[in-house]
């Protein structure tokens, strides 16, 4: 909507809030206060702003403790940067470590499986020690002596 | 005489008086004093300094927190701040505002630090429980004063800093666009463009979070 002097509503919207912090120069503000009288939207909008003012209400005023200045004073003196105590939450700046590093154990972990799984190692059957059965020492050397006689070898499958 | 002008070259506004005027350049002129002295080494000096403005900051501060304890350390550790830089002071802007600066920006490093605190009024029942919705954007003249203050806070806890910062000194603190400006080290065109959005976004987290309180039309 435009009225006589062409100022429209969207250019008189846009000044209004600096028109009730009465931040407007006198040029700005007279146009804008003729607009007001001739738009009733504008005027309503107008309103809407004032209204909403009435949030910020004063806040209680906080009593200085005894003593302040001359402590900062004598801190500031001794050297303190009066990097204040920070109450954060005890799990907050942990968290986020605890998660990477566990992500990268996993990670590990996986790359580990990976490469145990490419490696050749002998399983199963192969990695017996013994062939299952107790011999006494007298037993066993016979069988030594037996595998250097050239007599059957105990270990399967090689062709002689 | 640099410093005697870098001084009064303060905020002014057209509408002060001559009274005014003159009371904030002889203010100026103690406090270039004060900042020399402290920087001699003199700590009744820097004790003088802060005894003139620790009001001021500490309901600064208390716009952005209730707990007295941090208040008190923000405070603090503005003050802190401001004697180690003490000596980046040139008089461009009072005292006041260089340390209302820094003072602001304290507060806001700490707020991060803390983490924001989650807004617990969604649930409140005695909010839940007030009735009637106003029309425009206007609380219900039953909701008590402390409620208002209690709700506006948690709004402008959940704002982004540039438009809370913007807010309260406009709102809570009546500064001229000028003063703000100098503040923040911004233009007054910045001021204005950043308040008409700081406030848009007052409304539409009032009316998200709060919905009791939406208005009947657009604002």
């Amino acid at each position: 909507m435009k009225n006589s002097n062409d100022f429209t509503c969207d250019e008189a919207r846009a000044l209004v809030p600096a028109y009730l912090d009465g931040e407007l120069s006198a040029d700005r503000a007279s146009p804008l206060r003729q607009h007001l009288m001739e738009c009733a939207d504008c005027r309503t909008k107008t309103q809407a702003h004032k209204a909403q003012r009435h949030w910020f209400v004063p806040t209680p005023e906080v009593s200085v403790p005894d003593g302040f200045a001359a402590r900062v004073a004598r801190r500031a003196f001794q050297g303190d940067t009066g990097e204040a105590p920070v109450t954060a939450e005890p799990l907050a700046p942990i968290l986020p470590f605890v998660l990477r590093m566990t992500a990268a154990a996993a990670a590990l972990l996986l790359v580990l499986s990976g490469v145990i799984r490419a490696v050749d190692v002998p399983t199963g059957g192969q990695l017996r020690a013994d062939d299952g059965a107790t011999m006494s020492l007298e037993e066993a050397l016979n069988r030594l002596e037996a595998m250097d006689n050239g007599e059957g070898r105990p270990s399967e499958g090689l062709d002689r | 005489m640099g410093l005697v002008m870098g001084a009064l070259a303060m905020t002014t506004n057209s509408n002060d008086s001559h009274e005014e005027r003159t009371s904030r350049s002889a203010q100026a002129r103690e406090d270039a004093l004060l900042v020399e002295e402290t920087l001699a080494g003199n700590q009744l000096s820097f004790q003088l300094l802060v005894e003139r403005y620790q009001e001021r900051l500490f309901a600064l501060a208390r716009h952005y927190t209730k707990n007295p304890v941090e208040i008190e350390d923000v405070v603090q550790e503005s003050f802190l701040k401001a004697f180690r830089r003490l000596d980046t002071f040139h008089h461009q802007s009072s005292f006041y505002t260089w340390i209302y600066r820094i003072a602001t920006n304290t507060i806001l490093d700490f707020l991060k630090r803390r983490g924001r605190s989650p807004i617990q009024s969604v649930e409140d029942p005695e909010v839940l429980a007030r009735p009637e919705p106003t029309d425009g954007f206007a609380p219900n003249v039953n909701i008590e004063r402390e409620e208002i203050a209690e709700v506006t806070h948690k709004v402008l806890a959940e704002l982004p800093d540039i438009f809370r910062t913007v807010l309260v000194m406009r709102e809570f603190e009546e500064r001229s666009y000028q003063e703000i400006a100098d503040v923040l080290g911004i233009s007054i065109g910045t001021v204005e463009s950043r308040l008409f959005r700081a406030r848009a976004r007052f409304r539409e987290r009032l009316t998200k979070d709060f919905p009791e309180f939406s208005p009947g039309g657009d604002a």
